[in-house]
């Protein structure tokens, strides 16, 4: 062993420190989405059972407000109030400014195209979407149409006539990059459904 | 054989780097889930704050601008609607100016209508009247409160009420209340005004729009030390205690159409043949109904209220007369408005004395747009007019500040490169800290004190601590002299001129691009030639109560201007002065003064501003400022800090039960202002989500949201904007992979080489 074998060592040390970091990164994020939705299914029992607004964890600054649930797929989510990237890190995000499910007017819920929302891409027109509020009240809604916008001329007025539910991830599902397309699921609301659980 | 061996060799060395290999990747991975959880708990702090931002753009009007919004049920359609008719009649040195505002309540609610509105700072309003249908009702003058009782009670009562109180003497409110569903009440303030004049041009003008105002956070809080207090100070909280009475609601023009349709009609009687009459920020057609007078109106009908009326008129003789003067007899005195433009006299034998210039240039977010680019002409324009014997200085400022050289230098042409590349490079952004930079400016390092100082100031005046920084002004002013340049298209004309007076130098101001380079040469002709000095004024037989007391130094084409209430209109005033190093007199004689009209208001509103002055420079006590303010509105009928005019009608409208619903109207952006640098980023997405249900808990609680985040009302939400929903985990964890098979595999091949060896 020469006193050049360490230095050897040194630069292909650092890349795999640098590649260990970038890959904890991206496994970090889809592990706390992964584990953030396990406290939040709780939170949210809870919340249906209690009727207070209970974070997920003490530190928290979002709570589960809704349960997105499409049976056909057996995906489920649960929906965090805002839409800000904290809130998105976990799980969908209701957005501001837009009505609850059930409410007059178009509700949008959001999430990520690699996590959350990445079953979107399965979904068809004519499935079934329940969402169950945090009130324990769940609606259903059926599935008429899906479109791709710009994230800033979305179209939705949430204070349109009607019952309506949008659903929106980003646009292509399979890109690496963030970009200002946006995927939109469309739904009109059937009705309540009776047996809540 | 010796290759065989070489051969078996490898092999065996292959085997267990193999495995290490998988060892190497199974590490890998527990080490990666662990990093992964280990992080997920501890950098939630990091990841908390990343987007904490909104909270940068509230500014003081927040808390109302949601109001509007749920004032109906009707949806984002604001409840009231505005319509400014502006009536002005100019006959010789007065202006007298009616404007009558309508509001109209398109809703299914009894509306409360309030709007904030500018004046000339030297109007004198002295009139209200309220038009209902086709009752008239008169507003009385009262003392503040008085009137705002009176005005209460009445809203409560159900009774249509009106009033007019002052915010700033260039700031007015107008409230209504009680205005039924579909109904349209007019009201109508006066006031009066001397018309300005400059050289041999006449002017007027209409203030439209109160600009957007700076207010400086009361973070850090002042202390006010009195001079003989021996130590003891009071801490003054607030720079600008009244902000929400200042700052209405701002429309974006990019997502609303102007609103508040103005017509102007102006009825011009000079009192001589009048040759050019111009209008410099509206197209205006003109009439002659006979010799005296003309009618001139808005050529294209009504205009949006973003942008000052700014009308100059010129006598068809060559010169203008350089002596006006006017009487008014009101109760058992006599009123006297006198003008008197001294004579230029050119300096032929002594070279001016050298200057030092001192330029401050306003690059906060106000001013973006049109404004810092006429500024940047102004002051470009400035720096090629200095004399290689003159010294000079540049800052710039907006809520941060900046000196070009550490003190004043040599004007010459290195330096004025210099300043000239710096002053090219300016942007406009950030708040609007006038007080630190008025400081600066007026902090006179003893430099040669044979240089005349002097302050050039270009600001838009878009601040609401406009008495701080005449405090400032007052106390440091020393041998320096403050030339406020007004620019763009709505400046604060009260800061400007107030500013301007105690700093004991003038007002320019540049309405467009267009006047910069007139504008800036007549300021320039004010800054280097002899100004008139050592004004006295001696009535020979009249005893005059006088305004103002001690006559301000006259600058080059300035008249001196004097109004005078007086015990008899007899003998003559006799007016004395320096001009440069020549004495100057003029004789008067009072019996030739022509009739006039409104004088008695102009001289008390004078007076009234001369004791705002002597409040400020702490020449009398506040009491006796105020008391002296009180006792001249309540003679003269004048609306002032300390009186509002009310009128109220004593049928009452509004049915017992109805509720009452606060209508504040919006107003423009003043043209040719950005309105994200004033305001920050429009706000992403629109307001209010719920059905709106009035006094819910949950309309509540929204408008709380409101408030957070959104940093200005926006009318009608068309569209919800979607919130970013792709991570770069994949991304991440794709060249975290390639990175680490791209060092295993230097790994192994230094591992090779060094076996090999």
């Amino acid at each position: 062993m020469t006193a050049q074998q360490p230095m050897r060592f040194i630069l292909p040390l650092r890349l795999a420190l640098i590649g260990l970091i970038l890959f904890g990164q991206g496994a970090y994020i889809h592990a706390k989405a992964l584990l953030a939705q396990v406290l939040l299914e709780r939170a949210f029992e809870e919340t249906v059972a209690t009727g207070r607004e209970t974070k997920p964890w003490s530190w928290a600054d979002t709570w589960p407000v809704a349960r997105i649930e499409v049976k056909r797929l057996g995906a489920r989510a649960i929906v965090l109030a805002g839409s800000s990237g904290q809130a998105l890190a976990f799980g969908p995000g209701h957005v501001e400014q837009t009505p609850d499910a059930g409410e007059r007017g178009v509700a949008v819920y959001s999430a990520h195209r690699d996590r959350h929302f990445a079953f979107l891409k399965n979904v068809i027109v004519g499935d079934e979407i329940e969402v169950t509020r945090r009130d324990g009240r769940t609606f259903r809604y059926r599935v008429d149409t899906t479109s791709v916008v710009r994230f800033d001329a979305s179209g939705i007025d949430p204070l349109a006539g009607g019952h309506e539910l949008v659903l929106s991830t980003c646009w292509p599902f399979d890109a690496l990059t963030q970009g200002p397309e946006r995927y939109l699921v469309h739904a009109t609301m059937l009705g309540p459904v009776s047996d809540t659980h | 054989m010796t290759t065989c061996d070489d051969i078996e060799a490898d092999k065996r060395n292959e085997r267990p780097s193999l495995a290490r290999l998988v060892l190497f990747f199974v590490m890998q991975g527990v080490a990666v889930i662990l990093v992964g959880f280990a992080a997920l708990f501890l950098s939630f702090e990091s990841v908390w704050s990343a987007e904490r931002l909104s909270a940068n753009y509230l500014k003081p009007g927040d808390a109302r601008s949601g109001s509007l919004l749920i004032k109906n049920e009707e949806g984002y359609a604001d409840a009231s609607r505005l319509g400014v008719d502006v009536d002005l009649t100019v006959s010789g040195p007065t202006v007298r100016a009616r404007i009558t505002q309508i509001f109209r309540n398109p809703s299914k609610d009894w509306v409360e209508a309030v709007y904030v509105y500018p004046l000339p700072a030297g109007g004198a309003v002295d009139s209200l009247k309220m038009v209902i249908g086709d009752r008239v009702v008169v507003g009385d003058i009262k003392e503040r409160q008085q009137a705002k009782a009176i005005y209460e009670q009445a809203k409560q009562s159900g009774q249509k009420a009106a009033l007019t109180e002052q915010e700033r003497p260039n700031i007015f409110t107008n409230s209504v209340a009680n205005i039924g569903p579909g109904e349209t009440v007019l009201v109508q303030i006066e006031y009066q005004e001397p018309v300005q004049q400059s050289g041999d041009t006449f002017s007027l003008r209409v203030p439209m729009v109160v600009a957007p105002r700076y207010n400086p956070a009361p973070v850090v809080q002042s202390v006010d030390f009195k001079p003989d207090g021996g130590g003891w100070g009071a801490i003054k909280s607030d720079p600008v205690p009244d902000r929400d009475r200042i700052s209405p609601e701002v429309l974006d023009p990019a997502t609303n159409a102007p609103v508040n349709p103005t017509r102007i009609t102006v009825r011009l009687q000079a009192g001589f043949p009048l040759g050019e009459i111009k209008s410099h920020h509206h197209a205006i057609k003109t009439e002659k109904p006979d010799a005296n007078t003309s009618i001139l109106r808005l050529a294209e009908g009504p205009v949006p209220a973003d942008r000052d009326f700014e009308l100059t008129w010129k006598p068809l003789a060559e010169t203008a007369p350089s002596v006006g003067l006017f009487r008014e007899r009101v109760g058992d005195s006599d009123y006297l408005l006198a003008f008197v433009t001294p004579p230029s006299v050119e300096q032929a034998q002594q070279k001016p004395l050298p200057r030092e210039v001192i330029f401050v240039i306003d690059n906060s977010g106000s001013m973006g747009g049109v404004s810092i680019v006429q500024a940047k002409a102004s002051l470009i324009y400035a720096l090629g007019r200095l004399q290689p014997n003159d010294r000079f200085n540049v800052i710039r400022f907006d809520h941060t500040m900046d000196m070009l050289f550490p003190s004043a230098v040599p004007a010459d042409s290195e330096h004025i490169g210099r300043a000239t590349s710096f002053v090219g490079a300016l942007q406009a952004n950030g708040g609007t800290e006038l007080v630190p930079a008025m400081r600066a400016a007026l902090s006179d390092k003893a430099g040669p004190t044979n240089y005349v100082r002097q302050v050039v100031f270009l600001t838009d005046g878009a601040i609401g601590n406009e008495q701080q920084l005449f405090e400032t002004i007052d106390a440091l002013r020393g041998r320096s002299r403050v030339f406020m340049v007004g620019i763009g298209s709505a400046p604060n004309t009260y800061l400007m001129t107030r500013a301007a007076e105690l700093g004991r130098g003038t007002f320019t101001h540049i309405g467009s691009v267009e006047q910069v380079e007139e504008r800036m040469r007549g300021l320039f002709a004010k800054l280097e030639n002899p100004m008139v000095t050592n004004l006295v004024a001696k009535f020979s037989d009249a005893s005059a109560d006088m305004t103002p007391a001690a006559i301000p130094d006259v600058y080059r084409d300035e008249p001196l201007v004097l109004a005078a209430r007086l015990d008899k209109l007899a003998g003559s005033v006799e007016i004395k002065g320096r001009i440069g190093d020549r004495p100057w007199m003029v004789t008067l004689p009072l019996a030739d003064a022509a009739e006039g009209k409104g004088l008695s208001k102009l001289w008390a509103r004078r007076k009234i501003a001369d004791a705002e002055v002597a409040r400020t420079t702490r020449q009398a006590t506040p009491e006796d400022a105020d008391k002296a303010i009180l006792a001249l509105a309540l003679e003269h009928q004048l609306v002032t800090r300390l009186t509002s005019l009310v009128a109220v009608d004593k049928t009452p409208s509004r049915p017992q039960g109805e509720p009452l619903k606060v209508s504040e109207l919006p107003i423009n952006l003043p043209a040719g202002w950005d309105f994200e640098k004033v305001f920050g980023e429009r706000p992403r997405a629109p307001a209010t989500p719920m059905e709106r249900r009035a006094d819910t808990e949950e309309t509540r609680v929204q408008i709380a949201a409101l408030k957070r985040a959104q940093p200005v009302a926006t009318a009608a939400p068309s569209t919800v904007t979607l919130p970013r929903t792709a991570t770069d985990a994949e991304l991440k964890m794709i060249a975290g992979v390639i990175l680490l098979t791209f060092s295993l595999i230097v790994l192994v091949f230094n591992r090779r080489q060094m076996s090999l060896r």
